[in-house]
Parts: C-alpha cells; structure tokens; sequence
C-alpha cells in the first residue's frame, strides 16, 4: 500500500477536501499534510478487511465502495454498519485499544478507503497542527451516529425503522443483499420482503 | 471552602486523572468554568426535545436516561457517582435530546456548558487531547454495551451486569435494571437467583464507567 503522494492534482485534493469538511475545515495545505499520514487502499468486492480475532491497524474513510461492520452471534452474523461514501468505519474497540477484533469488516463493492494507521495517527496527534481537533471532530460524529442507531433500534417499531431507512437511503435496496439490509434493521427477512411492498406503494 | 467541596474537587480531579495529568494551575483553570449544583431526587436535567447545554460530573447520586415508549419508560443508562454524563449525543450535535436525564437520589454534580468547553478547547491544545480522549472513552463504552446487548444471551447479560455494577443492583428498582438490560420485568425476577447465588468478588468495588 503506497502512502498518499503529494503530487495528486489539485482537483483531486479538493475531492478529498470535501470528505474532510464534514468534520472540520481544512486549507488546501492542511489537506496535503494531511495526506502525507494517509494511505489509500483498495479492495476488491467481497474482500476481507478485518477479520475477527485481528488488531485493527486502520481508521478508515470510504471515499469509493461499500463496507460491512457485522459479528458472528452463535451461527449466525448481525451487521452493524453499513458504510458508504463519506463515511468512518472501523472496528474501532481493535483499532483504539489496540485488542483483537469482535467484529468483521468487508467490502460489498469493489472498494477504495482513505485510511490511517494507529501509529501515524498518533503522529499526527503529536505533530499535525490541527490533528487533535479533527480526531475530536471524527470521533464525535461517530458517536452522534453510533447514538442514533441504538436509538432508532430500542424505540422505532419494525415498520418505521424500514421507512425510514428507506426514505434516507434510497440506494441501498440496489447496493446491498436484502438478507444484510434486514438484519442491519433487524428485521426477519421475511418481513423484509413483506415491508418492501411499502415503498412501492409509495412511489 | 467546606471540607465536602475539597472532598468533591478531589473526586472531579481523579476522574480526569484516568485520561490526562493536570497541573494545579491547569485544575484551577478548569475550576473556574464549572459550576457546582445541587439536585433534589426526581430532578429532570433535561427532556426529550430540549437541546443539551451542559455535561455532568457526578460526585454523588443517581441519573436515569430514558425516553418513553407510549407510556412506559425505556432506560438507557443509570449513572452512578464518580462518572461524566449527559445526553452527550445532544450536547455534541447541537440537536434535540432523545432522551430524558432525572435524578434517582439527591445528586451532585459539577457542570461544564458547552461554551466553556469550547473556550477550553481554545485555550491549550492540552484540551482538545483532554476532549478527544474523554469522546474516545464514550465512543468505546457505547459500542461495548452495543455489542453486548447482540452478542450476550439474557442471562450473561444479567450476570455481567451485576458483576460489573453490583451498587446499582442495591440502588436500582427492578423494573428499571430489567429495561436497562433489554429484557421483562418478569424475566428479571425469573432469572434473579442467577446472580443472588453468585459469591461476591471480596470488597472490589468496580465503579461505572464514564
């Protein structure tokens, strides 16, 4: 895995400058030195990034793909993350406190992250001026969305957890398995197919 | 000062110990961007709806999170003395409070509004590494009980639980422990002698996490 070079174009670098605006902004500058802790890394579709049992050595920001947080319960798998452009993922209990993995992470397109490694990241704590407050910012919006998940599962009833989902995230009935929507909402994947009914009816 | 404030100040500045080492001149810092209040029991700190403003350090006390569910109250977590707490995903969104935050027993705390802390933040990149590590630590505590509530059959949960927070079996209507731990009241009672029968760990008392 090469380390991000800083001879990327300027287009480019704006590109990626929009990712990192969500969380904070950054100068052009800013976004180069950035860069210079980073690494791109690509993944086929169906690939394995982090298995159970593994150190997660990455936090990572889709720029292009789809990747699947999930753990094995018994026989079967839960997801618990289904992320797409723009957005955090890692097994972060593995990658923060440096433990094996209890969750699985893999790709469900052909997939290109942004990533840092836990040591560079600690460098650019110590070194990267505005390091501390952008690894504040990344770790606030987790949990903000982490939150409203736990949220949507304890108090939303089966039906609105799927209209909703829906409704703000149209694409992902064509991205992702059914099987991996419904249990990513809880929900048999007999109702599943039984609720789909819902949105067509709708549009 | 009154010997029960040094007590509290103490309390405050241990817990921060765990995530960074402050200088005395840095405590006092901190000092003067915190209020101390003092709440009866059934205090409600905010409702679902309202905007969070502020975050609490317990230094002694009891908070229920909750929101309704038609009529029943669904808990989310119970906050013990020794822990910073607040509805932390309102407090960092700027956004409406899922939940309701109300005093169990008579509760004291130290409270930081968000504009304090953000003229911490401002004021010494000692801060921001101080608020970064102290979100870490919620983050972390969050995916935990996530992966626990999937990962855990309704006894383990139950016998983790009181291994980990045997205070709050003590302090804690059975109604609310059961809602805590996602399972029926008479569940709880079903499954109670589990952790009745269970010898306790000799005097190791493990306080809540932040």
């Amino acid at each position: 895995m090469s380390a991000a070079k800083a001879h990327i174009s300027k287009a480019y670098l704006e590109y990626l400058s929009q990712y990192f605006h969500r969380f904070m902004s950054l100068t052009t500058e800013e976004v180069k030195e950035l860069l210079t802790y980073c690494e791109f890394r690509q993944f086929e579709k169906k690939e394995i990034i982090v298995e159970q049992g593994q150190t997660d050595d990455y936090l990572n920001m889709v720029l292009e793909g789809l990747v699947m947080k999930s753990v094995k319960v018994k026989k079967s798998e839960v997801i618990l993350q289904l992320a797409t452009e723009g957005h955090v993922i890692s097994a972060e209990i593995s990658f923060l406190t440096r433990t094996p993995s209890p969750v699985i992470l893999q790709t469900l397109e052909p997939t290109t992250l942004i990533s840092i490694s836990y040591t560079r990241m600690q460098e650019a704590l110590e070194n990267y001026a505005p390091g501390e407050m952008l690894g504040r910012m990344i770790m606030e919006g987790m949990y903000i969305k982490k939150d409203e998940r736990k949220y949507t599962w304890q108090a939303k009833n089966m039906r609105q957890r799927f209209l909703d989902y829906m409704q703000n995230h149209p694409h992902m009935l064509q991205r992702v398995p059914q099987k991996y929507l419904a249990s990513y909402l809880n929900i048999k994947p007999e109702t599943f197919s039984r609720l789909k009914h819902l949105t067509k009816k709708k549009n | 000062m009154p010997t029960s404030t040094v007590v509290m100040y103490k309390s405050l500045r241990s817990f921060l110990n765990r995530f960074i080492s402050l200088s005395d001149d840095e405590f006092s810092l901190l000092k003067n961007r915190i209020e101390l209040r003092k709440y009866p029991k059934k205090h409600i700190l905010i409702k679902e709806g309202e905007t969070e403003q502020e975050l609490y350090y317990l230094c002694s006390g009891l908070i229920h999170h909750y929101f309704y569910n038609g009529k029943e109250q669904v808990t989310t977590d119970l906050v013990l003395e020794g822990t910073l707490t607040g509805s932390v995903a309102s407090f960092l969104s700027g956004r409406p409070s899922h939940y309701y935050l109300e005093t169990m027993e008579p509760t004291v705390v130290f409270c930081i509004s968000k504009q304090n802390l953000q003229e911490l933040y401002r004021s010494d990149k000692k801060w921001q590494r101080f608020g970064r590590i102290l979100i870490t630590h919620f983050l972390l505590q969050q995916e935990r009980h996530i992966l626990d509530n999937i990962r855990y059959s309704i006894r383990e949960r139950l016998v983790h639980f009181a291994e980990e927070f045997p205070e709050l079996l003590k302090r804690v209507p059975q109604r609310r422990l059961a809602s805590y731990l996602v399972m029926k009241p008479e569940t709880y009672t079903r499954l109670k002698p589990l952790i009745a029968k269970r010898k306790k760990p000799p005097t190791e008392k493990k306080k809540k996490k932040a």
